[in-house]
């Protein structure tokens, strides 16, 4: 019988777990060693398909933890046997307990901005021609807006630094310029800081009307984590 | 030693947006690469060797793509050559597009950090 492992925390983490329904309606139960604590469930297969039951089973059970402590998590789908997982804990110890630090008092905040080219483009003519030739024209356009595109793409991601300076310990920012997605930030904000933080994005939101905001959380640190048994 | 309690959260996560419809659109997309299937320990090995061999052909197509367009833009080519180059280069796209899906790798996953030089693509 494998385990279905779901976080990594330490002494806070027993409290949190309760009685919620994990991964396969498995009751999650905890495996203490080394001074940090898994919250794992039994699970008979060697993989997991990626269905919206089972991800959200895996976010439910991280989530109860989350509202109380905040843990490392793991991906969805690691499934891994008792003996690898204490061993990962035992050899792995001093580094999971240096992540459990950097988040601890943390929540993870996603910011994803579009910026609608379509938009900004619209009224261009479709060029004639073959799909082919309609391709490597596209490709074109593309190109001449790559560098255009980019400098867009980072006065974006330096003003949403100016706009929340102080509010977020850290930052991972993954720019795409030539998507309409062209930016996504992850952001690590203190529980205490969370108010601030919302109320600065909420008026940073009103300064840009042509950029298109999804911004949500608290989320578990996964963006800040690297757990891998 | 016990760590000092933290600032309780609610359980829900808030999820603000006034453009619903467009970024479940563009996170469709992302996810239209994640594998049906997970296994952790089989595929971070065999996903390695695929990142890096995807790597480098991302980064051939992607010079092809644009000597083709300065071969078009310098008249280099009859229009029966470039819709045959393009038709060419928009299959060699879409056979990515389907590697980087089978392999659950993303646009962003194909790069490689050279150090001082920076990064690949």
């Amino acid at each position: 019988m494998n385990l279905y492992a779901y976080c990594l925390g330490d002494e806070a983490t027993a409290v949190a777990v309760g009685d919620v329904a994990g991964v396969a309606g498995a009751r999650p139960r905890l495996v203490a060693r080394a001074g940090l604590t898994a919250v794992v469930s039994e699970y008979g297969e060697e993989r997991i398909a990626v269905t919206r039951e089972g991800v959200l089973a895996h976010e439910r059970v991280v989530r109860r933890v989350l509202a109380e402590t905040t843990p490392l998590p793991f991906r969805f789908g690691t499934i891994v046997s008792e003996a690898r997982l204490e061993s990962y804990l035992d050899t792995q110890q001093a580094k999971l307990k240096a992540q459990l630090a950097r988040v601890r008092g943390a929540v993870e905040m996603s910011v994803k901005i579009i910026w609608n080219r379509e938009a900004a483009g619209a009224g261009a003519e479709e060029p004639a021609g073959g799909s082919g030739t309609r391709f490597l024209m596209k490709k074109r356009r593309e190109l001449l807006g790559e560098g255009e595109a980019e400098g867009r793409a980072a006065e974006v991601d330096a003003w949403l630094g100016r706009a929340l300076e102080g509010l977020a310990r850290e930052s991972l920012v993954s720019l795409r310029p030539s998507e309409n997605l062209i930016l996504a930030a992850a952001h690590l904000v203190e529980r205490g800081l969370l108010a601030d933080y919302r109320r600065a994005l909420g008026r940073a939101r009103t300064e840009r009307p042509e950029l298109h905001f999804l911004t949500s959380g608290a989320w578990p640190p996964y963006s800040f984590t690297r757990v891998d048994p | 030693m016990k760590p000092s309690p933290e600032v309780p959260l609610p359980v829900e996560p808030e999820i603000n947006t006034l453009h619903a419809a467009e970024f479940a659109r563009e996170l469709r997309r992302v996810s239209e690469t994640l594998p049906p299937r997970i296994n952790i320990d089989a595929q971070s090995v065999e996903q390695g060797l695929a990142k890096l061999v995807l790597t480098l052909i991302e980064f051939i197509r992607r010079l092809l793509e644009k000597q083709a367009v300065r071969r078009m833009e310098g008249g280099d080519l009859a229009p029966e050559q470039i819709e045959e180059l393009g038709l060419a280069l928009m299959k060699l796209e879409e056979k990515m597009r389907e590697l980087k899906a089978q392999f659950g790798l993303a646009e962003e996953d194909l790069n490689l950090d050279l150090g001082p030089i920076g990064r690949l693509i």
